[in-house]
């Protein structure tokens, strides 16, 4: 059989040779062309998407200052939310993305009247895709950095908390990282926290390393430690699931809240994002969000 | 959050197995035609033919598909401004990267020949083509599959880049649910049992094939 097709593709190639020649050389002389002119592109890194992206000559950019009117004309509004960092965002039992972060897409998508299409996407891919016009705006759990800003535009105030702080029961009392002395104190081996633990608590603490989120966890609730350091998704996660547990928020170790992400250049969608975000702020809907994913009220640090 | 029942995390699983294969598939059709073609060039004592072909079988054979596909997805918007779809994207890397491997793959096959079967063959008579054809081909096809079918077991596992431009594929989905159920073991397993699924029977299949070429 698989000699009878090789026969027949070797003949077919046979009577066509010249012409084939051609164009496989065309072919591949264009292909090589685009290869070498990426490559010499060099890798993409967020300066170089940001500065084509700040381009208005290129098509995909020219549309900028208009995602706002274009998304009222079409209908639509894309958005990436994330799929793998509950409770922002996580698949669902029918596949589909579900979590904070969803829940403020779709506040998104109601307030402007529009459809919405979800789009998922992983912290690796979520800023290109933003840039080169595949969404229009980015609710995926984005903390505000000065270097990611020279690629995008962020709200000016944030949608959500992200924070690293220290958890555990209500019957202790602690409000600071000098109350921890002589506690027990569980976090995950080279997470953030840990390294802020180490670095700032008081000598006397004793700092239980673990392997990863879930055995910290474990080691909280089966008492092993009296309390843990751990960020405060996964702190709310531990809490909405184990009620008895009684657990709760102590202090803030470092924040580092979420913010909508907005396509460099495209002022009028910021305007309106912004406008969106207080909105929602005041009239309490992200409370009530928080509520139901974080297990707690909002807690967004004001300047 | 919903809880995820084993039968929906199975059912999840094979929903996103569904893109592995169309995404192999790609690889497999469009890799074997493209990398079919270079191998002709590669082995052609042109040098207008051989030098792009071995130019494109070191360039794509030395770069990594994930930078492939992103370069593809993302580069192309940045640089020409043209969107190209997500399967457009992934079938034009996957191509590129399966081809550049089959072609290389291929070419040893060929080469493997021994130097005298291409002499008789002309002194035959034949066309370079004829020979190709008649001779080369044929005793190089089974050569070529043990590495062929185990290339094709490495793209089947290496369709899971693809979720860096959006495909939820198999090992995507599975890394997902398992950020919810907070079972890792248990769905990461079933996802490789999948993939066994996948890769197995090709195994199998090479070795009839083999066994069937054998006797010539």
């Amino acid at each position: 059989m698989l000699i009878f097709m090789s026969r027949f593709l070797a003949q077919k190639l046979n009577i066509r040779l010249p012409r084939a020649k051609a164009l496989i050389a065309i072919a591949l002389s264009s292909m090589l062309a685009f290869t070498v002119f990426a490559c010499s592109n060099g890798s993409i890194t967020a300066q170089d998407v940001s500065d084509g992206s700040a381009n208005a000559d290129t098509p995909a950019v020219a549309t900028v200052s208009g995602t706002l009117n274009q998304v009222l004309d079409a209908g639509v509004i894309k958005i990436a939310v994330p799929q793998d960092s509950p409770p922002f965002g996580s698949v669902g039992t029918d596949g589909e993305p579900q979590g904070y972060d969803v829940e403020v897409a779709k506040l998104v998508a109601e307030s402007l009247e529009v459809e919405l299409e979800l789009i998922p996407v992983t912290s690796t891919n979520r800023i290109p895709y933003l840039e080169t016009g595949r969404v229009d705006l980015v609710i995926s759990s984005l903390g505000a950095t000065p270097e990611r800003a020279k690629a995008i535009y962020f709200s000016s105030i944030p949608y959500a908390p992200f924070f690293s702080g220290v958890y555990g029961s209500a019957s202790q009392s602690v409000s600071s990282y000098e109350d921890l002395a002589g506690k027990t104190v569980g976090v995950t081996q080279g997470a953030l926290e840990d390294l802020e633990l180490s670095d700032k608590a008081p000598e006397s603490i004793e700092i239980k390393r673990f392997e990863d989120n879930s055995v910290t966890i474990s080691a909280l609730l089966s008492n092993q430690v009296e309390l843990i350091a751990t960020g405060n998704t996964i702190a709310g996660e531990v809490i909405k699931n184990n009620p008895d547990a009684n657990i709760e928020s102590k202090f803030v170790m470092k924040n580092s809240p979420c913010y909508i992400g907005v396509r460099r250049g495209d002022l009028d969608m910021l305007e309106w994002v912004n406008v969106f975000v207080r909105h929602k702020r005041f009239s309490g809907e992200f409370d009530t969000l928080s509520q139901e994913w974080f297990g707690q009220p909002l807690e967004v640090p004001g300047f | 959050m919903q809880d995820f029942t084993l039968s929906q995390i199975i059912t999840n699983l094979l929903l996103a197995t569904r893109w592995t294969i169309a995404l192999s598939a790609i690889a497999f059709i469009g890799g074997g035609i493209v990398g079919f073609i270079v191998m002709l060039m590669r082995i052609s004592s042109n040098r207008l033919l051989r030098w792009p072909s071995m130019l494109y079988i070191e360039l794509f054979e030395a770069t990594p598909l994930i930078m492939q596909l992103f370069l593809v997805f993302f580069g192309i918007s940045v640089v020409f401004g043209i969107n190209l779809t997500t399967w457009t994207a992934a079938a034009i890397s996957l191509t590129t990267y399966t081809s550049a491997f089959l072609a290389d793959i291929w070419r040893g096959a060929v080469e493997a020949i021994p130097i005298g079967q291409w002499e008789a063959s002309k002194a035959l008579g034949f066309s370079y083509f004829r020979q190709l054809q008649k001779v080369i081909l044929p005793q190089a096809v089974r050569a070529s599959i043990p590495p062929t079918v185990g290339f094709a077991v490495q793209v089947i596992k290496g369709t899971s880049l693809a979720s860096v431009i959006g495909f939820i594929e198999l090992t995507r989905s599975a890394s997902s649910i398992s950020n919810v159920t907070f079972q890792p073991f248990l769905v990461y397993s079933m996802a490789a049992a999948i993939y066994f699924c996948l890769c197995f029977p090709l195994s199998l299949w090479s070795r009839r094939l083999e066994s069937q070429f054998s006797y010539q």
